[in-house]
């Protein structure tokens, strides 16, 4: 990965060798053995059903985010009667009472983070594809943000889940989770498995094929 | 990519064929269990949300939407919505999101209010509310219909429909202190409430919605009179004063009595929306047990001055009715005596069993046996004057004609009338006097009285004829000195005179003598030897007396 990884014209990869990683321990053997011989994990050239996988877990992240957002997170039962809240109508009422950094915190951790990493992931896979032109290092940049960021959106489930726990205060006072902190829950959750499925490595190889014009066997990856 | 795939293909290693069957991996499961889970929660939410009622309010004062919450007996059923503005600018329309299941609430009926802290003299209510905030009430209608669009009430009802009980209309001309919340009485219990109080412009009277509690609406009847039993009732009487008092809060914020009036028909139990009169107070119940339903037109020929609106209208001082106005609005055009608008109840002069057979008094038959009106004189201090219907006498023939929409009730002068005719009859009485003779007879006397002055006259002529003559005067001077002579005897007789002491010596004497001879004669009564012996001798032998 360093300066320039291309002038060689022909960096070996391990797959090309026929050599595997095993998944859990790292081992490199032969795929012929089929089975790790130090973990007896099945050893796979690349993660079996990567794309669709990945895809299968955002479709249903996408799914999901529409309720998320559009049903009331919390219901705060208080003096003067019940409240229900929405995400969005928290960040609008922070932003009405000019707490701007409360309401931009929650809109980036709640709206935003989840949308962009929904956005990551597909161009992911469409580059995985090759219907992308964008730089291979570019595109491993972007996933590893995306990784990196998509454990911090939980934060709404916990303030959400802490209140629940924390605000009971009889007749004062209620907080009861609303029907949006599921779903966003399972979006978060959703969106995390969809970025584990996804396997970087495929972006290399979409690379290294172009190069080569001898391209034998362009459904190999896509099959496994 | 195609390094690997030329790789095993060029190796010519047994390799095991990559099969992938299945079109579909199970993977996929996922995303359709994320819609069904996703749809499962948006069709749950909504079902949870219940039907929307829009109610509408004149103002939304204290109405908070997403915190305004509906209630129906204290059980939180919905929440405002949304507060909008009706279209015509005069309202505002409430939407109310009630919770699921509460179809059953949305019935044809069903009411609506606000409730918010309410002070007045009468009622306190929704206290509470200065803490958690107004809310909206719901009292459940009856009706069959789901209903969605409902009219708010303005003011809170102060029973809701769904108890069970009487509810009546009062009316009343003068309502006094008798207002939303008071107490109704049925001797002392309380009983029942004024609901609202309005003013019907037409009629000009006072209109009270008064609720009887269940257990005692079968207390009223037909026949029930109300009176305003508010304030302290002090009555004058035949059998002197009377102080009457109702309870402590009546007297501070009204309250209404009722009970059958002693001799009234009772009749049967009211039925709801009956509408009672109000009397101003018990005594005008008794008085007034009629209703007076009949208007009459009354046209008098003569003054009405003192005959005041609500003046009696009595028969033989039986209460008839009462004036309702005296306007000539009521006059024909050219009709010169003064309408008197009266309205009555003549079914008053029924006996019972004639009320039970509810037949009618034919006042017109009446008429023409002699039926009339008459001005009378009820104070002659304050010269205020009432309707007095009584039959009279050789009345000329009249029947009852008919003014615009009114009977016109024949008249019978009175007053000055009468006034004349009773001139008349002493008039005729003086006539029948015998004036002629005593007058005749007073000529004579005046004329031999005549004769006996001249008499005296010629007499005293005489007497001064006579006086004037010199003999005459000439004996006063001799008679002067005669009196002289005899006053002279007469001093010499009187106590001073020399006469009268000798006679009293003489007299003196003689008294002296008499005296000392009656103790000689009493002595010799007593002992007659004292002449010998002398007096003094007491028992014994008589002894001479010594020398002492
Ligand atoms: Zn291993």
């Amino acid at each position: 990965m360093t300066p320039e990884p291309n002038p060689s014209p022909s960096p070996i990869s391990a797959a090309s060798q026929g050599l595997a990683s095993c998944h859990v321990c790292g081992k490199v053997s032969p795929v012929t053995v089929g089975h790790c011989p130090r973990c007896d994990t099945p050893l796979h050239l690349r993660k079996p059903q990567s794309l669709e996988r990945t895809w299968a877990f955002l479709i249903a992240a996408v799914i999901l985010y529409i309720p998320a957002n559009t049903m009331p997170i919390m219901t705060v039962q208080g003096i003067g009667g019940a409240e229900k809240n929405t995400i969005l109508s928290g960040v609008v009422r922070f932003w009405e009472m000019k707490s701007y950094p409360v309401a931009i915190v929650i809109f980036t951790a709640s709206v935003l983070i989840p949308l962009l990493k929904v956005i990551a992931l597909v161009w992911l896979c469409l580059a995985a594809r090759g219907r992308s032109q964008t730089a291979p290092r570019s595109l491993s940049r972007l996933y590893h943000i995306t990784e990196l960021l998509g454990r911090w959106s939980m934060v709404d489930v916990f303030v959400v889940a802490i209140l629940v726990c924390l605000v009971q205060l009889g007749a004062i006072m209620t907080i009861t989770p609303g029907p949006a902190a599921l779903c966003f829950s399972a979006v978060v959750i959703l969106t995390m498995f969809s970025a584990m499925s996804f396997d970087p490595r495929l972006i290399w190889d979409r690379h290294h094929e172009k190069p080569n014009p001898s391209s034998s066997l362009p459904s190999l990856p896509t099959n496994e | 990519m195609s390094d690997p795939a030329s790789n095993s293909t060029t190796t010519s290693e047994p390799r095991a064929t990559i099969k992938r069957s299945r079109r579909w991996s199970t993977v996929w499961i996922v995303p359709f269990v994320a819609l069904a889970l996703g749809a499962w929660l948006v069709w749950e939410h909504y079902r949870s949300l219940g039907p929307l009622v829009y109610v509408r309010f004149e103002t939304a004062d204290s109405i908070v939407s997403g915190k305004t919450d509906v209630r129906a007996r204290s059980v939180s059923i919905g929440m405002v919505e949304a507060v909008t503005l009706a279209k015509d600018l005069q309202s505002v329309i409430v939407a109310i999101r009630m919770q699921p299941d509460s179809e059953e609430l949305l019935r044809e009926g069903s009411r609506f209010w606000v409730v918010k802290p309410r002070i007045s003299a009468a009622d306190v209510s929704g206290l509470g509310t200065i803490i958690t905030g107004a809310y909206i009430e719901l009292d459940p209608g009856d009706g069959r219909e789901d209903v969605h669009h409902f009219d708010g009430l303005e003011k809170p009802p102060i029973t809701s429909s769904s108890v069970p009980g009487l509810r009546l209309v009062l009316e009343a001309d003068n309502p006094g202190s008798l207002n939303v919340g008071s107490p109704i009485y049925y001797k002392g219990f309380e009983v029942g409430r004024v609901e609202q109080r309005s003013f019907d412009i037409k009629s000009r009277r006072t209109n009270f919605d008064i609720f009887i509690g269940d257990p005692y609406a079968e207390l009223v009847h037909e026949g029930t009179a109300f009176w305003n039993s508010s304030g302290v009732d002090i009555s004058a009487g035949a059998d002197g004063f009377r102080v009457r008092t109702p309870s402590f809060q009546a007297m501070l914020s009204g309250g209404a009595t009722f009970a059958v009036p002693p001799g009234a028909v009772v009749g049967k139990e009211a039925t709801n929306g009956t509408v009672f009169t109000l009397f101003p107070d018990e005594e005008a119940t008794r008085k007034a047990t009629f209703v007076a339903d009949r208007r009459c037109l009354l046209f008098f020929d003569q003054s009405v001055r003192g005959l005041q609106n609500d003046a009696p209208v009595e028969f033989r001082g039986i209460p008839l009715g009462r004036v309702v106005d005296i306007s000539f609005d009521y006059a024909p055009t050219g009709e010169k005596r003064v309408p008197v608008l009266i309205e009555v109840d003549p079914s008053v002069l029924r006996n019972p069993s004639q009320k039970a057979a509810n037949e009618k008094i034919d006042l017109a038959e009446a008429v023409s046996q002699g039926l009339r009106a008459k001005l009378g004189t009820a104070s002659l201090l304050t010269g205020a004057l009432y309707i007095d219907i009584d039959f009279v006498e050789d009345a000329p023939p009249a029947t009852m004609g008919k003014v615009g929409e009114y009977e016109v009730f024949p008249t019978h002068s009175s007053g000055l009338v009468q006034l004349e005719a009773k001139v008349n009859a002493i008039l005729t009485k003086i006539e029948a006097l015998p004036i002629e003779d005593t007058l005749n007879k007073f000529g004579d006397t005046a004329e031999s009285l005549t004769a006996t002055t001249t008499d005296a006259r010629a007499a005293l002529a005489e007497i001064n004829k006579l006086l004037s003559r010199e003999e005459t005067q000439n004996l006063t001077a001799e008679l002067d000195a005669t009196l002289n002579q005899v006053r002279a005897s007469v001093s010499s007789l009187g106590p001073s005179g020399a006469i009268q002491g000798d006679l009293h010596r003489t007299l003196d004497e003689l008294r002296a003598a008499l005296r000392a001879f009656k103790t000689l004669s009493n002595t010799i009564d007593d002992k007659p030897n004292s002449l010998i012996f002398g007096r003094d001798n007491k028992g014994g032998d008589p002894v001479p007396r010594s020398r002492r």
